[in-house]
């Protein structure tokens, strides 16, 4: 068993153009140019970023079923610090070293409020301590998020190829293909080959074949 | 002479009301004759009706035991609960129920609706459709479907998507249609 460990570097780079980090046929994560970024390094190779400045989130967590479609697509804006492990080449092509007046514009005073703010993200997502994991994201062209939401807690979207696993304050959404599970404060919806399961409050569930 | 005629005018008098008597005892009997028959009948049929029923309702509650109704496009399953009674189905929420009537009361979302129903469309794909209309109105018309929950739009493919209430009100389209197209027949 191999053990990596990651920690956070302490260059400061910023985009220089509107950036795709990730799109499958179900959601696209997008930053816009001259988004703050911080390197994740993973045995001293950057594995990751967490990047501050402006973007968007877009996820269809909606469920087709024959009984209609379940579901509302999440729509979000990416203006608080957030993480991504994954492989950091196509996003390495698009940075270039930030200045005092790009901190100043995303309201840091200096390098280092940058820097705490960052590492506040990242340790609340490696849970503290020492971070380190068996998983090399590079390695096998998965990519993890983690989002902070609007009551200090993350969301994570873990995504490899068409597999996804979102996960929220009031959703979890897992898809594979054509294979689709939705949990809502009101319902459990599972989807796939053509069949579909909803299990909602008021109790009822419904099989369709 | 006059009391002859008196004594005449009285006994006409007791004639005609032992008359109207009669009358009105022939006529009770037949009243009470026509009700009797009427309420026999009435009766048979109530009587087989209930036992129809009956039978329908111990074989309903048999399922409902079981807590599991199959139909044929699938199988819907009721755990500790009830299925809606008539008295439940009159609450209608009717600020929620408005604002889906009102959405649907316009021909074109009626159609894009329907469009819907055969899986999810494109933008072009209703454009084409409904091509008597423009982009613009084709757009604002689904902007409602949306508000209205009866259709949702993919942020990412961008396709639209009928919901399950939209899937119901357009059921309800065809319902009334049935209604209007019987209605023409009579």
């Amino acid at each position: 068993m191999i053990w990596h460990d990651y920690q956070l570097g302490t260059t400061i780079s910023k985009t220089t153009k509107d950036t795709r980090l990730w799109d499958s046929e179900k959601g696209i994560v997008e930053i816009h140019k001259d988004t703050l970024a911080i390197p994740i390094k993973l045995d001293d190779k950057e594995n990751g970023y967490i990047f501050h400045g402006q973007g968007k989130l877009l996820l269809d967590t909606i469920v087709e079923t024959e009984e209609g479609a379940i579901g509302d697509p999440v729509e979000k804006p990416l203006n608080k610090p957030f993480l991504m492990l994954g492989d950091p080449e196509e996003t390495q092509q698009h940075l270039t070293e930030a200045s005092e007046e790009d901190l100043t514009r995303m309201g840091y005073e200096n390098k280092q409020d940058l820097i705490d703010a960052a590492e506040d993200l990242f340790h609340r997502f490696f849970k503290n301590g020492r971070t380190h994991s068996r998983h090399r994201f590079s390695e096998d062209r998965s990519v993890i998020f983690a989002f902070r939401n609007q009551n200090d807690k993350l969301d994570i979207l873990v995504a490899k190829g068409p597999k996804l696993v979102y996960t929220a304050k009031d959703i979890v959404f897992v898809s594979n293909r054509n294979k689709v599970v939705l949990k809502r404060p009101e319902e459990v919806v599972c989807s796939g080959n053509g069949k579909s399961v909803i299990i909602n409050k008021g109790r009822s569930v419904i099989i369709r074949k | 002479m006059s009391e002859d005629l008196k004594e005449e005018m009285k006994r006409l008098k007791e004639e005609l009301a032992s008359m109207k008597e009669e009358l009105r005892e022939v006529a009770e009997r037949k009243r009470k004759r026509a009700h009797g028959i009427y309420i026999d009948i009435g009766n048979r049929v109530r009587d087989y009706v209930e036992d129809v029923m009956e039978g329908v309702t111990e074989g309903i509650h048999g399922e409902l035991e079981k807590s599991i109704f199959i139909g044929p496009k699938g199988v819907r399953i009721f755990k500790d609960r009830e299925p809606p009674s008539g008295e439940e189905e009159l609450k209608v929420k009717f600020p929620e129920v408005a604002d889906v009537m009102s959405a649907l009361g316009q021909e074109h979302r009626l159609r894009i609706l329907g469009e819907l129903m055969g899986g999810g469309k494109y933008m072009s794909d209703l454009q084409e459709k409904l091509s008597e209309i423009t982009t613009s109105t084709l757009s604002s018309h689904l902007d409602v479907l949306q508000k209205a929950g009866l259709a949702v739009q993919e942020k990412v493919r961008g396709r639209y998507l009928i919901t399950i209430p939209g899937r119901a009100a357009y059921k309800m389209a065809r319902r009334v249609t049935r209604f209007l197209e019987r209605g023409r027949k009579e």
